[in-house]
């Protein structure tokens, strides 16, 4: 169930978001540098660590992610406190697109397959950027696409 | 720096338009030839007598808990009006078969258990309270229960 009403579970839903925000900033920076012949490995390498951060966040689920940590010290103590806590569930999965789309990027690149990178770069971005500007919840959108592309079978015996 | 300008635009008309659509009601018309039934999603009992809120979610979906309290609330404040919430990820089919394409999706059924309006994304409260008034009003009038009288068209123009 996504309800979350106990503080042990539920996020500061603007944790997210912030850190969409650094999302956004670093893949808009490894566009620039894949697309420049000269720095495209600077920006393989920022892929990268930008694949780490969302295997972080989609796998150990995002209140491990570093971000959060930076969110709880630096933003959260000049906030006024949050008007009511999040699931965890929802950023997790985005993190989890995020990573699968980054991961697909950054290993196409190494195959050798032209424009990969700053393609890749440029979904995830979309994705970030309408996380952090628009407040849009990614787990609202693409989890029923993937439910009505048969994704998820029907469980039996849940009627 | 185009090429990120580009995106930044795209991303942004975007979130623009997405912004614009959430939460509208979009009235489902009572001709008989576009009449849509809800039937069948749970229990007779857990159907209003007056009319219904069908919510879709699932359990990635940041809103939902929210849009659950706000139709809590409504239904709470009317006779006859309940709520049935639904997640898809137990029962898949019935996204492609009501066309859900985000959560939480509002369906709004009439005492008949047609549906009349439905949301895409969170309702705007003021179209919600709008929507349901034109239900119960038009159940009221024609209440001597004919099933899918086409009287009641266009009585429900929700903007």
């Amino acid at each position: 169930m996504t309800t979350t009403n106990d503080t042990d579970r539920g996020i500061d839903p603007r944790s997210p978001r912030f850190g969409a925000a650094i999302t956004t900033v670093l893949l808009a920076a490894t566009i620039v540098l894949t697309l420049i012949p000269e720095t495209w490995v600077a920006g393989i390498v920022l892929l990268a660590v930008i694949v780490v951060l969302f295997a972080v966040g989609g796998i150990a689920g995002i209140r491990r992610h570093p971000y959060g940590a930076l969110f709880r010290r630096v933003v959260r103590p000049r906030l006024a406190p949050p008007a009511e806590l999040e699931a965890p569930e929802p950023p997790t999965f985005a993190q989890q697109v995020g990573l699968f789309v980054t991961a697909v990027a950054l290993l196409l690149a190494l195959l050798g397959v032209p424009y990969a990178a700053p393609i890749g770069a440029a979904v995830a971005l979309v994705a970030a950027f309408l996380n952090a500007v628009f407040d849009v919840c990614i787990g609202c959108l693409l989890y029923v696409w993937l439910v009505r592309a048969g994704v998820f079978r029907p469980r039996r015996g849940v009627a | 720096m185009a090429v990120l300008v580009g995106v930044l635009a795209l991303a942004t008309v975007l979130g623009l338009l997405l912004r614009h659509r959430t939460g509208r009601a979009r009235s489902a018309g009572t001709a008989a030839s576009t009449r849509q039934d809800a039937d069948g999603l749970a229990l007779d009992a857990d159907y209003g007598t007056a009319a219904t809120f069908v919510q879709f979610s699932t359990p990635t979906c940041a809103r939902c808990p929210a849009t659950r309290r706000q139709l809590a609330v409504v239904a709470d404040q009317h006779e006859g009006v309940r709520r049935i919430e639904i997640d898809l990820t137990e029962r898949p089919e019935l996204a492609s078969r009501f066309d859900v394409m985000q959560t939480p999706t509002v369906l709004l059924l009439d005492a008949d258990r047609a549906i009349r309006t439905r949301f895409g994304g969170p309702p705007r409260p003021p179209e919600l309270a709008a929507a349901l008034a034109t239900v119960l009003t038009a159940g009221s009038t024609g209440t001597a229960g004919t099933t899918g009288t086409a009287d009641t068209t266009g009585t429900q123009e929700p903007r």
